[in-house]
């Protein structure tokens, strides 16, 4: 009897204990707003500030810190930033740059043109990813002129140059750790402290744009999308990015909250491995896997709509001939089993699974969880898939992980959500994924893709100026790939970032590392 | 065994809890037969449909029906569970009796062994290893079956200490009995009970801390249903599909609750002495 009572008591006080607990939490979060604060919820893989190793100028940007000569508007038109103007010479290769007269850094020092070379000199130093966008036989600085001379023509150098990865620094300092502290930007905040857990940063008092409304600014990574829509609503943080589909319908409520949502310029794709000895190194084991699966139910029931149905690499929002492409590979299980079956896999084993030579069809599926979807996706493949007779074994990984796999082909199937036009058109998107990389030249393509008719239109693409023959042979390019069968595109997600009404000015742009700006500002000031 | 039939006739809390682990293992086992659906079978177009008729637990994201996965979760909670009571108890005990009995180097690179992996933080240590080796159920049993051993290795080396002394030990080794006899005749039967008494009442704990596990990523991997991996699933949808945690937790919450008072129980059925010193103090 006495053992009863004992563990009545117990649970009577670890539910008397958790409530307290409770109360205490929610008490002190929302003491402790201080209206010159602003909180942010986001997910972060970055766990450096250095800009110019993996993607982390985009946590920089993100992070209100960092700002380019170029920017994108709502249309993804390129806009000056710290760049007043530009414009290009009649040999189609000789850019000039008027840096804005205003601009400065953090620490006061004036932005000159040969700042500005100084910075970008030291990310081709630093980072093999810039030649990947362009390459330069010479630049010049004058006053506040630049003069940047490439090696052949570069249509796109202005959108190329708003990428994060060309952000630009004041490399005169030298003495400072970057991968805590950042380097000396141009953005409205600075660093106070950064770890991958949490930034903090504070108003830049040399802010060359205008005021900088709040005196500090916290950012707590929450990768768990789920506990950050929770942190929304219990008022720990002001604003929070990239809500789960599912948790959107919480923040319907208008007087407390805002949505602000996008068609964004992603893709959701897994890429492909057809390397040697890879099972889908065969076309229509490829086509198969890709006929298997139903992506218009996944983007419409399982994401509930926040998810346009995918087939072409590049979305729909941006105006590449999304419609007029054909996929020879739509949802037709019955097509995926007679495909593998023409390949000569059947099952002989009644396992389930097709096999061949003894050995069943087992495709390594790698993904990550931090964005919500991937997951999902991931296990819908694996159900579809079985559905055919073809195996698929999901790891999940890391991101950074899963970057490195990605490039050194170890994988068969690997998904992210990726940005297809951080440049203004899909033209590095496409190159990167699926231009010929023998041996290092294009590090992006782990999956073994080679297409000699896919590498002649992106040499073209590569020197035309003409908007309508670009955006021909980015079609054309999109069609090869559906073709092939060099990619798995499961879906394009609408973006969003949700406010507290407490704030204001918390917009989502296409382009999504321009989270943080001097725009967002306290509702009643 | 006659201990435990006279248990179940006269210890009405061994026999109720008794009852009811058997009924969670009949429900494991039988699963095919009650489980309306097959656990794996994704109707994406049901997906998050809440409790009904058609579903009792509703469907997660998959649309696969949460009843089904829940009963077919009991095959692979329950059947890892013990597997891995199976595995800590005889990996632990046979290393402790091995080092009580011989002694000397034998028992100085055994316990070191242990005191090394019980300075770590038992699920620390198994979060560790896991993460190691990949996410799979036997590595999770191998994670925990590292962590765990030392306790049943210093506990059956303890009671091997206490009743090496003894003389019907002495009596055995006087007339002629191989070490081998000894152990398997005479002290392995006199250490037993506590034993298992400690493994039985470990069963929910380590099913807690395999759920734990799963529920990490570091046990079963989808789409095979796991009550822990099924809570991580649910998480995502805390708020706008709470009964996809609800019942997995539910099914956690009772099978631990009911081995532990099963473990209680056959503690008194098998070591009442115990009891009743515990009842002279108390």
């Amino acid at each position: 009897m006495k053992k009863w009572m004992k563990t009545c008591i117990s649970a009577l006080l670890i539910g008397t204990a958790s409530l307290a607990l409770y109360g205490c939490g929610s008490d002190s979060q929302k003491s402790g707003a201080a209206p010159e604060t602003l909180r942010i919820g986001v997910t972060n893989f970055a766990d450096s500030l250095e800009p110019t190793d993996n993607y982390f100028a985009w946590v920089v940007m993100r992070y209100g810190l960092g700002e380019c000569l170029v920017k994108f508007d709502q249309e993804m038109n390129p806009v000056p930033w710290l760049a007043s103007s530009w414009s290009i010479g009649k040999d189609q290769l000789t850019w000039t740059f008027q840096i804005n007269d205003r601009a400065v850094f953090s620490n006061g020092n004036k932005v000159t043109a040969d700042a500005v070379k100084s910075s970008i000199e030291r990310v081709f130093e630093k980072s093999d990813r810039a030649r990947t966008f362009f390459d330069y036989t010479e630049m010049k600085a004058d006053g506040q002129t630049l003069i940047i001379k490439t090696d052949k023509p570069v249509p796109g150098l202005p959108g190329m140059l708003a990428d994060p990865l060309f952000i630009i620094i004041d490399t005169t300092v030298t003495d400072r750790d970057y991968q805590s502290m950042g380097p000396i930007c141009t953005g409205p905040y600075m660093v106070k402290s950064f770890s991958k857990a949490k930034a903090e940063m504070e108003a830049n008092p040399n802010y060359w744009d205008g005021t900088v409304p709040f005196k500090k600014v916290e950012i707590p990574s929450i990768d768990d999308p789920n506990t950050r829509a929770m942190a929304l609503q219990s008022g720990e943080v002001d604003m929070a990015v990239n809500i789960s589909p599912g948790d959107l319908k919480l923040f319907t409520d208008s007087s407390r909250y805002r949505i602000s949502e996008i068609a964004s310029l992603r893709t959701v794709l897994a890429r492909i491995n057809m390397s040697p000895g890879h099972p889908l190194q065969d076309p229509k084991v490829r086509a198969a896997l890709i006929s298997s699966t139903d992506r218009k139910t996944y983007c419409e029931n399982l994401l509930q709509n926040t998810f346009i149905t995918g087939k072409a690499p590049v979305p729909p929002s941006l105006n590449y001939g999304f419609d007029q492409l054909t996929d020879p590979n739509n949802y037709n299980p019955d097509r995926a089993r007679q495909l593998l079956s023409e390949a000569g896999w059947i099952d002989t084993d009644g396992d389930g699974y097709v096999d061949k030579d003894g050995k069943p069809l087992e495709v390594n599926f790698v993904y990550y969880s931090s964005r919500a979807e991937l997951p999902l996706f991931a296990e819908a493949t694996q159900a579809d898939a079985k559905k055919a007779g073809i195996k698929v074994n999901l790891k999940n990984v890391d991101y950074n992980i899963l970057d490195s796999m990605a490039k050194k082909g170890d994988y068969d199937l690997c998904i992210s959500n990726i940005i297809t036009a951080n440049t203004g058109d899909p033209a590095v998107y496409l190159n990167w994924y699926w231009k010929t990389n023998s041996s290092g030249s294009n590090p992006q393509n782990g999956s073994g893709f080679s297409s000699t008719a896919f590498d002649t239109l992106s040499d073209r693409l590569s020197q035309e100026f003409d908007p309508a023959l670009r955006r021909q042979y980015m079609i054309d390019m999109q069609q090869i790939i559906l073709n092939e069968g060099a990619g798995l595109f499961f879906g394009y997600p609408k973006t969003n970032m949700v406010s507290s009404t407490s704030i204001t000015g918390a917009e989502i742009l296409p382009a999504d590392y321009y989270w943080l700006t001097k725009d967002i500002r306290p509702a009643k000031s | 065994m006659d201990s435990l039939i006279s248990g179940i006739k006269h210890n009405w809390h061994f026999a109720f809890f008794s009852i009811l682990a058997l009924l969670l293992l009949f429900t494991a086992l039988s699963a095919p037969w009650i489980a309306p659906y097959h656990p794996e079978t994704a109707e994406m177009k049901n997906a998050f449909l809440p409790p009904s008729d058609g579903h009792w637990f509703g469907t997660d994201k998959l649309g696969r029906d949460c009843f089904s996965r829940v009963i077919y979760g009991a095959r692979n909670s329950l059947s890892s569970v013990l597997i891995l009571v199976c595995l800590v108890f005889s990996v632990g005990t046979s290393l402790g009796i091995i080092s009580g009995y011989y002694g000397g180097k034998i028992d100085t690179v055994i316990m070191r062994l242990a005191d090394i992996m019980i300075s770590f933080p038992g699920i620390i240590l198994a979060i560790a290893m896991a993460g190691i080796m990949g996410g799979s159920m036997l590595n999770a049993i191998l994670a925990l079956l590292s962590a765990t051993w030392p306790k049943y290795a210093r506990l059956s080396r303890s009671l091997v200490l206490k009743i090496k002394q003894k003389e019907f030990i002495e009596a055995a080794h006087i007339n002629g009995g191989t070490q081998f006899h000894i152990l398997i005749r005479h002290v392995l039967p006199n250490i037993l009970p506590l034993l298992v008494i400690t493994a039985a009442s470990d069963i929910g704990g380590l099913m807690l801390e395999l759920a734990g596990l799963s529920f990490l990523g570091f046990g079963i991997q989808p789409p095979a249903p796991e009550w822990g991996a099924m809570i991580n699933e649910g998480r995502q949808q805390l708020q706008t599909a709470p009964w996809l945690m609800i019942y997995p937790g539910l099914a956690i919450f009772t099978t631990v609750v009911i081995f532990n008072l099963w473990g209680d129980s056959l503690r008194d059925v098998l070591d009442p002495h115990s009891v009743h010193q515990e009842r002279i103090s108390s």
